[in-house]
């Protein structure tokens, strides 16, 4: 136990470790920041929401940078896409902040909150194990006529109506191969900016299929692309939550050690993987992040009365982590498998290169 | 080749993970010194009476807390120093009751020279989450520098932990190359 004493609170340095390495490990993978994992953990060990949020977000800061530098190195930014989006990015956060102190005042916050996430979670779950079926079938099809797979199979056409829009200035996004109206990417930065300021999230779950089906970027390029935002949203959010007075920085130094092999592992793993892997490790997260927030949603809907709900939700969101964190080794472990020519899972080989 | 890639590769690595050990001493001196509690607990940001609220994080309406009310620059125990707006905190303190609070005289109320606290937290919820929620970092104000520096601190070591990862790949040999996204298209 380590006794922090700006927050407050005595807490386990080894489990703020784990936290870290764990959200590390799927935010490198996913391009999510973990926010909506990291909160709820934080909330267990003793430290009061609000500096829960302050924590997380400062922490992402740091971590999104770690994953940066290593998705750099990998080729998955696309730096065109990227700060075409951050001004974009910036607003949206801000009027999403906004937007929830108007709720806040009308005392309708946390409902507001969970509703909006469920809504947003669900629909993008359907759509990404959707598509993302379709492109794994797509691939087992190419493999059984033995045509060459390539690391990226998408089926889905709303990039092609997106990138038809003849709005100007029209930019070209070498490394993502994409060429696409500015006005796409900033609106895309704007929207998914209002609901991660709404959400008080970094973002990444809702950006990361923004990129991949509506500019049209590959799954690699948006998880580095929105790295990239997330530096600038997290280090944004850091700033606004340390002005506030909501963070402690031993338990973001604590964070940030684990992060730090985390998201190496993370981001060196996607290169073991096709788009599709990475999109089914997205959906899947949302769908766990979506149970958990119902249960939530049940509890205060409920007057707070079932405890058993909120104990749930707890239990869902923390064990989201670990099976994440335990589905992204095992590809990669079946990848390496795959590789030297041993046996896997019939399901891995059209998902692993 | 393959050797040079080595020896730039622990350079790097010396170079950021120095870097890193530099910011991680910088923040775990600022801790120990009390400089960052001090940054955090800077000013008042509320009229009313600093106090530390761990004194009295026991106490309940059966057997409230007596807070003697003082002026003085450090808390010890059961102290309530009267602040304003803007008021430099005492040594200590670790949050603020306000005026309102004490005039609504549900959690604490002011007795003569005393304040009586009676419940000294309330379980509160954010997104879904309970929480204790104390007077504890309440009508507090950060030093606004000491914000900047958060940023500065938490940007530098990401880059510095980044760059040392990256110059122990190199290091070790582990040739990572960039993916080829749209090769077999």
């Amino acid at each position: 136990m380590f006794d922090f004493t700006v927050a407050g609170v005595e807490a386990p340095v080894l489990l703020l470790v784990l936290v870290g390495f764990t959200v590390g490990t799927v935010g490198g993978f996913i391009g999510v920041g973990g926010g909506y994992m990291v909160t709820p953990a934080l909330i267990v060990f003793g430290f009061p929401g609000y500096m829960a949020s302050g924590i997380d977000m400062t922490h992402i800061a740091g971590k999104g940078l770690v994953s940066t530098i290593r998705h750099r190195q990998l080729g998955n930014i696309d730096w065109t896409m990227a700060l075409s989006m951050v001004a974009g990015t910036m607003l949206g956060v801000e009027l999403g902040v906004r937007l929830l102190v108007y709720f806040k005042e009308l005392g309708l916050s946390t409902i507001a909150l969970l509703v909006t996430s469920v809504a947003v979670m669900f629909t993008l779950f359907l759509y990404t194990q959707f598509e993302t079926r379709r492109a794994h079938k797509k691939i087992c099809e190419m493999s059984e006529k033995g045509e060459s797979i390539g690391r990226e199979i998408q089926t889905s056409s709303l990039p092609r109506f997106f990138q038809n829009i003849p709005l100007s200035p029209i930019v070209r996004c070498r490394t993502a191969r994409v060429v696409v109206s500015m006005w796409v990417i900033v609106l895309v930065g704007v929207v998914t900016g209002v609901l991660a300021g709404f959400l008080g999230v970094g973002g990444g779950f809702i950006r990361v299929p923004a990129l991949v089906y509506l500019v049209g970027a590959s799954t690699h390029i948006a998880v580095g692309t929105d790295l990239v935002e997330i530096v600038f949203s997290g280090g944004y959010g850091a700033l606004r939550h340390s002005i506030e007075g909501h963070v402690d920085m031993m338990a973001v130094l604590f964070m940030i050690s684990g992060a730090m092999i985390g998201a190496q592992f993370g981001s060196i793993a996607t290169s073991f993987v096709r788009g599709p892997a990475i999109r089914y490790i997205l959906s899947y997260s949302l769908i766990l992040a979506t149970c958990g927030a119902v249960l939530r949603l049940v509890y205060v809907l409920t007057g707070s009365s079932i405890e058993i709900l909120s104990f749930f939700a707890l239990v869902l969101t923390l064990g989201e982590m670990i099976f994440l964190c335990i589905f992204i080794v095992s590809l990669v472990v079946f990848a390496i498998r795959h590789r030297r020519g041993k046996w896997v899972p019939k399901w891995v080989p059209p998902l692993v290169c | 080749m393959a050797e040079e890639v080595r020896r730039k590769g622990a350079v790097k690595f010396v170079f950021w993970t120095l870097a890193a050990i530099g910011i991680t001493t910088i923040i775990v001196h600022s801790f120990m010194s009390g400089q960052m509690a001090n940054w955090y607990y800077y000013e008042s940001a509320a009229d009313g009476y600093a106090v530390n609220a761990d004194s009295f994080f026991n106490a309940t309406k059966q057997r409230p807390a007596i807070l003697s009310i003082r002026d003085t620059d450090q808390i010890s125990d059961l102290v309530a120093v009267p602040v304003k707006v803007g008021d430099r905190l005492p040594r200590n303190a670790t949050g603020v009751i306000e005026g309102k609070v004490l005039q609504t005289g549900k959690r604490a109320v002011i007795d003569g020279q005393t304040i009586k606290v009676m419940i000294p937290w309330e379980v509160v919820e954010t997104k879904g989450f309970r929480f204790r929620d104390s007077f504890e970092h309440k009508g507090i104000r950060t030093f606004g520098w000491a914000a900047v520096w958060n940023v500065v601190m938490v940007l530098s070591l990401g880059l510095a932990l980044g760059y040392m990862a990256e110059g122990m790949t190199d290091l070790l040999g582990i040739k990572l190359e960039k993916i080829k996204h749209f090769e077999g298209h």
